[in-house]
């Protein structure tokens, strides 16, 4: 039994599952849900759609090239049936899974790489423009504890609670 | 607190509502559909015209029977047409009555694993009676379920098997 790939968002497609529609020149269109027929009828093109696996792949967000994905490619050519051969397969299959994902985890890792300091950067120009609405510039001289350096201090404790929430999200 | 009564009567609301069997909602439901999405596809029917994708010489049928279903015909079921328009010098001429079996449907057709299947157009081949294509040649894609129809004589003229 075959799993083929959504037109739309490229995932499986199971046995019994969407529609599919036949082109007069003979090319099959599968849909995994009646979600990406619609888009297909509306005539939206997967990758300008945020949801699709096509557009995570052209704006860099997943990982495109990578050796594990040669083993989901798929072959027209039959394999001959060997005990021995399904038996390996099966084993490897968790193994290859594994590295896939510790790979994307990297990526992603990689992806996020400047996001901390580019936050940390966006809040302090913030702060160094808006900080005249809180408190009047000759309160600021008269006053020497709210002095900017304390003040960025507190606002960094601030941020860092940011990028947790960030984090989790 | 207000605020979680709120929700909490709206809900009720709504359950009430849902639980109501009322005719409005469906058609509602029924128009908003047809707002988004294409023509409804039906059932080739009496009056439907089809495109002949063989080359007996017809070119367009109009369905005047179905010959199994009581709403009309669908994929792989045999209907009775009469030519509307034919080539000048084929085997076919206007105005006959024909046999033939639709190869494909614009309607969805559920498949035996429970997928469905659906084609840009409503295409037929002209048979006879007895079930063999008038034609010797099939254009375009043809669906697999023509086999347990007992059309295998389509299946191997047809260039691609959907």
């Amino acid at each position: 039994m075959r799993l083929e790939k959504c037109w739309f968002c490229s995932s499986t497609v199971y046995p019994g599952h969407g529609i599919q529609f036949v082109r007069n020149d003979a090319k099959i269109f599968r849909f995994c849900r009646s979600k990406c027929h619609k888009n297909f009828k509306m005539k939206r093109n997967p990758r300008k759609v945020k949801w699709t696996k096509a557009y995570r792949r052209v704006h860099g967000k997943d990982m495109t090239q990578d050796s594990t994905f040669e083993f989901e490619r798929k072959r027209n050519r039959p394999e001959r049936y060997d005990r021995n051969v399904a038996e390996n397969v099966l084993k490897a299959i968790p193994k290859i899974d594994k590295i896939r994902v510790t790979r994307e985890e990297r990526h992603h890792k990689n992806r996020m790489k400047g996001k901390k300091e580019k936050l940390m950067k966006e809040a302090v120009r913030e702060l160094e423009q808006g900080i005249s609405l809180v408190k009047a510039p000759s309160v600021l001289q008269q006053d020497p504890s709210l002095t900017l350096p304390k003040i960025k201090v507190k606002v960094s404790q601030q941020q860092s609670e940011e990028n947790h929430a960030a984090m989790e999200e | 607190m207000c605020q979680k009564t709120e929700i909490v009567g709206r809900s009720l609301f709504g359950g009430l509502s849902n639980s109501s069997p009322g005719l409005l909602t469906t058609s509602h439901e029924i128009t908003c559909n047809n707002l988004f999405t294409q023509q409804q596809r039906t059932f080739i029917q009496m009056r439907t015209v089809l495109k002949v994708v063989d080359n007996s010489g017809a070119k367009k049928v109009m369905c005047i029977q179905a010959l199994k279903g009581k709403k009309g015909a669908r994929l792989g079921d045999t209907i009775i047409a009469s030519v509307k328009e034919a080539h000048p010098n084929g085997k076919v001429k206007k105005g006959k009555v024909v046999y033939g079996v639709v190869v494909r449907a614009a309607m969805q057709k559920g498949r035996c694993d429970g997928s469905e299947v659906k084609f840009d157009d409503n295409a037929v081949v002209l048979v006879d009676k007895q079930g063999q294509p008038i034609g010797t040649r099939v254009f375009g894609p043809v669906p697999h379920e023509l086999r347990q129809k007992k059309h295998v004589k389509i299946l191997t003229l047809a260039g691609h098997i959907a």
